[in-house]
């Protein structure tokens, strides 16, 4: 958050009217579509706080009333300009509810606008405490594969498809907890915006922990699909 | 996406897999991994102690091509330099070599990560570790 906001959202105006329109998707005055002002988040386009909690059915209701409301073939009769808007609001309407709808997306997204998640700029550590385990189980992930392939040797290949199992179980454990640990520190997000304490260490705890449940994630993935290939 | 053919050949004929004796004095072993993708990478290398030349290096990737193929040519490049040497090898040389996409960059911070790692890990080992403050600069900043 480094540049300055230079768009207020009295600074925005209705192109037909000239009413102030602030971040609305219609003018509150005439009622014609707004062009989405560039700076708009997915947060900001639903009217928003950065708040990691939110309540998903009334985020459902809205999206379901606004793609009704800026559905391009509401404006069919209106000029090529307002078209285009509706479809640019209709198209990051959908990016805005798929991404908040889902309360992992909605921390990383979080966390990519305070530019702790982009590409090239900020790092991702991985956790050093689990690489270990990473490895060795992609070496046993690995022998089961060979073993599959080599055909042969049924007792060998269940004996590593137990202890795939018991690594499984043991990693759903794990990220059973990270979840739980997300969401308390999603909520302790809330707290420290809600009284304006400083809240940008918790970013830093939010993205530790994102890491390792993207790298657990992605282990249970490779474990389930590998058991499930024959 | 379309990787480019140096990624393919690296991908294809990786060049010293496999590990070193772990417990090896003269072995360093860097293990790092990238959260994004869950890769992890683990580079080897055996050093000279009187020259400090690294004569060996191996690695083991579990990851995608670009991850593997900046692994590889890690390898193919420290080999026969001094850890100080090595030390210099910026990941964006990789990225340059491999062409690698924007998107694949980190695969290349990696195995930089990785290579940093391995050299700490033989210097840890042979009590160079607070000896050499001329480590200094040795996490630059991955910009490309």
């Amino acid at each position: 958050m480094k540049e300055t906001q230079t768009l207020t959202a009295s600074d925005l105006r209705c192109w037909s009217c000239g009413a102030a329109a602030g971040r609305a998707h219609f003018c509150p005055c005439c009622g014609k579509i707004q062009p989405l002002p560039p700076d708009t988040d997915y947060f900001a386009f639903f009217d928003l706080p950065r708040r990691l909690g939110l309540d998903e059915r009334a985020l459902e209701a809205s999206y379901h009333e606004l793609s009704w409301r800026l559905h391009p073939d509401r404006f069919a009769q209106a000029s090529e300009a307002e078209r285009r808007l509706s479809l640019d609001r209709s198209a990051q309407l959908n990016d805005a509810f798929r991404t908040l709808r889902d309360p992992v997306r909605r921390v990383e997204y979080l966390l990519w606008l305070a530019g702790r998640r982009r590409e090239g700029e900020a790092r991702q550590q991985a956790p050093p405490e689990l690489l270990e385990e990473v490895f060795a189980l992609n070496e046993t992930l690995e022998e089961l594969r060979q073993a599959r392939h080599a055909g042969g040797e049924a007792a060998a290949e269940a004996s590593l498809r137990r202890q795939l199992e018991a690594e499984q179980q043991k990693l759903e454990t794990l990220l059973a907890a990270v979840d739980a640990e997300l969401a308390e520190a999603a909520a302790a997000w809330d707290r420290a915006l809600d009284s304006g304490a400083a809240a940008e260490p918790l970013l830093d705890r939010l993205n530790e922990i994102l890491n390792r449940r993207s790298y657990l994630r992605n282990l249970v993935e490779n474990i389930r699909q590998e058991m499930a290939a024959d | 996406m379309a990787y480019s053919e140096k990624v393919i050949d690296h991908y294809r004929n990786p060049r010293n897999v496999g590990s070193l004796p772990k417990d090896d004095p003269n072995v360093g072993t860097g293990l790092v991994g990238a959260p994004e993708c869950g890769d992890v990478m683990k580079l080897q290398v055996r050093v000279n102690p009187v020259t400090r030349v690294i004569e060996e290096a191996k690695f083991k990737t579990f990851g995608c091509g670009s991850a593997i193929a900046s692994s590889s040519l890690a390898t193919e490049w420290v080999k026969g330099k001094t850890v100080e040497e090595a030390l210099q090898i910026k990941n964006t040389e990789i990225v340059r070599e491999l062409n690698l996409p924007p998107v694949k960059i980190h695969c290349s911070v990696l195995a930089e990560d990785a290579i940093k790692a391995a050299i700490g890990d033989w210097k840890r080992k042979s009590g160079l570790a607070e000896a050499a403050p001329a480590s200094a600069p040795a996490v630059a900043p991955a910009q490309e």
